[in-house]
């Protein structure tokens, strides 16, 4: 099954404050990004990717459509993950993050992903003796990485650095 | 396989790859049948296994993010990278205005006669005296702390006036730095318990004690050519004598015969090509270097070691984790035409004053040219690189200023504030240590053990470290100084200092 990204769409940050807006001037602490899937089809969520930018903690809370009869249910997937270790120092701050399904404590899924998989179960062992698939799915993937390394011819650089010959040169390029 | 999964696979075959043909590689490979013998290690769960000891030890950086582009891998933080962009370009201007200036080409082919010559001269190019007066230096070091100086965050609030929120010190930028108990663990073989060459090996102290056993050990590790043990063994220091096939071992050098036959391609592609900043190179070896007590007898290794760097291509893949970019030109009437790009110089690096002092320690280990190239090279790619730009990275240099300036201002505030006082901002001091990793102004066998524990620990902070330890040592004379010339004369000269008993002092043996 290939990935596809599913399109949505990113509202603007709304600041969650206590009192009134105009007259307070602390600066808040917490901010809400809402995202929409418009005219989606139900599909199966596997992975968030983002790029940080000065967050320390983030929840990420769903809702989720039961029935038809029922109104919607706001569930909470994930509750102040950590993004950046110390907020006051740079690390983490402007780092690639991806949340995969299977890091959220949450054991049900909501209802607008289509084919629901359930947590898995770690294979049992038959009496010590390792589980075949999984040894032979391993082996697999090994042979494959085997073919891409052998594939690809190594290049020792012979470390050419004018153009067949010439490198007179006048001055260096701002671009 | 999961996506996330297929990844780290697929970075795991390129750093295979990358091994293949070297002598780590048959090690890692022989250590792994061995290991695979052991009734302990279950096949199924391997790969899980070993995933998991990746995350927990912390030993190896996680494989980055499949979406980060090859910039955030250079430098994750976007302001960093354009002060460094900024930088490269002022860098670029200055080496063009002086070509523009002197009428002089970057680079063009020498002529046959020059080249014969310079073949004859080639092991004692310090005899020639060409007339350098009109070249001047791209950049200084202190042009380089200006910059750093500068640096900010666009979205850390410090305010434009002084609170309590500023830093005290000159970096203002808000990275991680660790704290004396932090940097006690970290330097855990330090300790006031555990055996230091520079320190258990003085007259005083009786071999038996410690050094007998030290280089015992010591013998043992190259002669199993185990590089991992070499570089936890040499935290503790290295005997003279093992020194040099010590770091070679930890640098993973070995001189195969196509190494030498690199080095001679270097050399012949020096002797072809003309560049404008081998002028510079010379200059500032010629001015400095020969006058140097300690460095002066080296003075024709520098020259053909730095000329020979600015050949090799092979230097331009570090560019990949180094978030400064190569210096690009077109060759002559072809402007714009990308089949005609080149970098300038070939590796990429335009020398700062008094680069060479990077190279001079290593003349005192290795005399045969191939082998004194390599280990340079291979010490610039892993650590000095970090020095020259401008990065949020632990050892890079902006890092260990505002490390230096955190333990200043932590351990000993009051000498701190009387140098903020009388103008001496102490950075302005350190910097040209740390920027030179100490070249220059410690004695050899100091300088060559603190460089030891830069091997051992895989890191460029000790260097902070060791400069607010000097700090430290002369506070009593610097609390009485009333400016900062003064300062500077207090700390002018460090070649009587012994480093390995300030760091232990400052690190272990001061009241926090």
């Amino acid at each position: 099954m290939s990935r596809v990204s599913v399109p949505c769409h990113v509202k603007g940050t709304v600041a969650l404050q206590v009192g009134d807006v105009r007259t307070s001037h602390g600066r808040p602490g917490v901010l809400v990004i809402d995202v929409t899937f418009p005219n989606v089809a139900p599909f199966e969520l596997q992975e968030i990717t983002f790029k940080n930018y000065y967050t320390a903690f983030l929840s990420i809370r769903v809702r989720q459509h039961t029935s038809m009869h029922t109104p919607a249910k706001w569930v909470t997937c994930l509750r102040d993950y950590c993004l950046m270790p110390d907020p006051h120092s740079e690390e983490g701050a402007q780092e690639y993050v991806s949340l995969f399904k299977h890091q959220s404590p949450s054991m049900t899924f909501p209802k607008w992903l289509s084919h629901p998989v359930p947590c898995e179960q770690p294979v049992p062992l038959l009496e010590g003796l390792p589980d075949p698939s999984r040894v032979s799915s391993e082996v697999q993937q090994m042979w494959a990485l085997t073919e891409m390394i052998r594939a690809s011819h190594t290049s020792t650089r012979i470390g050419r650095f004018d153009v067949d010959g010439c490198y007179d040169l006048n001055l260096l390029s701002y671009t | 396989m999961l996506q996330e999964e297929s990844d780290i696979s697929l970075i795991i075959a390129q750093i295979v790859q990358k091994l293949k043909g070297s002598n780590l590689y048959a090690q890692l490979e022989r250590q792994a049948w061995a290991s695979l013998q052991r009734p302990e290690i279950k096949l199924e769960s391997l790969k899980e296994d070993i995933k998991e000891f990746f995350k927990i030890s912390g030993l190896f950086p996680l494989p980055s993010h499949p979406a980060a582009p090859p910039e955030h891998l250079k430098e994750p933080l976007v302001y960093m990278r354009k002060a460094q962009g900024s930088w490269e370009k002022r860098i670029l201007k200055s080496l063009n205005s002086m070509c523009t200036e002197l009428s002089i080409p970057l680079a063009r082919k020498r002529p046959a006669g020059d080249q014969k010559e310079l073949l004859n001269k080639w092991n004692e190019m310090g005899t020639d005296e060409p007339d350098l007066s009109l070249f001047r230096p791209v950049y200084a070091p202190k042009d380089f702390l200006e910059v750093l100086i500068n640096l900010r965050n666009p979205n850390y609030e410090n305010g434009d006036s002084l609170s309590f929120r500023t830093h005290l010190g000159l970096i203002q930028v808000p990275l991680k730095v660790k704290d004396i108990p932090e940097l006690k663990e970290c330097f855990a073989e330090l300790g006031l318990n555990t055996g230091q060459l520079g320190i258990d090996d003085s007259t005083q102290v009786p071999p038996e004690l410690f050094e007998n056993e030290h280089v015992r050990i010591g013998q043992k590790v190259l002669a199993e050519q185990d590089s991992a043990a070499a570089q936890q063994y040499i935290r503790q220091g290295s005997p003279t004598a093992l020194r040099a096939e010590l770091w070679a071992l930890i640098l993973n050098i070995s001189s195969q015969p196509e190494d030498i036959l690199y080095y001679e391609q270097l050399k012949t592609n020096v002797i072809q090509h003309d560049l404008l900043v081998d002028s510079l190179i010379y200059k500032d070896v010629k001015l400095t270097a020969s006058n140097d007590d300690y460095y002066f007898v080296f003075e024709d290794y520098l020259y053909q070691v730095l000329l020979c760097f600015s050949r090799d291509t092979s230097v331009l893949s570090h560019f990949a984790y180094n978030s400064a970019s190569p210096p690009k030109s077109y060759i002559r009437g072809k402007l714009g035409l990308e089949e005609y790009a080149v970098f300038y110089p070939p590796n990429g690096k335009i020398l700062s004053i008094n680069f060479f002092l990077s190279v001079a320690p290593l003349c005192f280990l290795y005399h045969e040219p191939s082998k004194l190239y390599q280990i340079f090279r291979e010490m610039y790619v892993r650590f000095f690189f970090r020095l020259h730009s401008i990065s949020s990275h632990p050892s890079g240099i902006v890092s260990l200023c505002l490390l230096f300036e955190t333990l200043l201002q932590t351990y000993l505030p009051q000498l701190f504030y009387h140098l903020r006082e009388i103008g001496a901002q102490p950075l302005r001091i350190s910097f040209k240590w740390m920027v030179r990793a100490f070249s220059g102004y410690l004695a050899t066998d100091q300088l060559l053990l603190l460089w030891d524990r830069i091997l051992g620990y895989n890191s460029l902070e000790i260097l902070a470290v060791l400069a607010a330890a000097v700090f430290a040592f002369r506070a009593v004379n610097l609390m009485e100084v009333t400016s900062l010339a003064a300062a500077e004369a207090v700390l002018a000269d460090l070649s009587t200092l012994k480093v390995m008993p300030l760091l232990q002092i400052f690190l272990f043996a001061t009241v926090t």
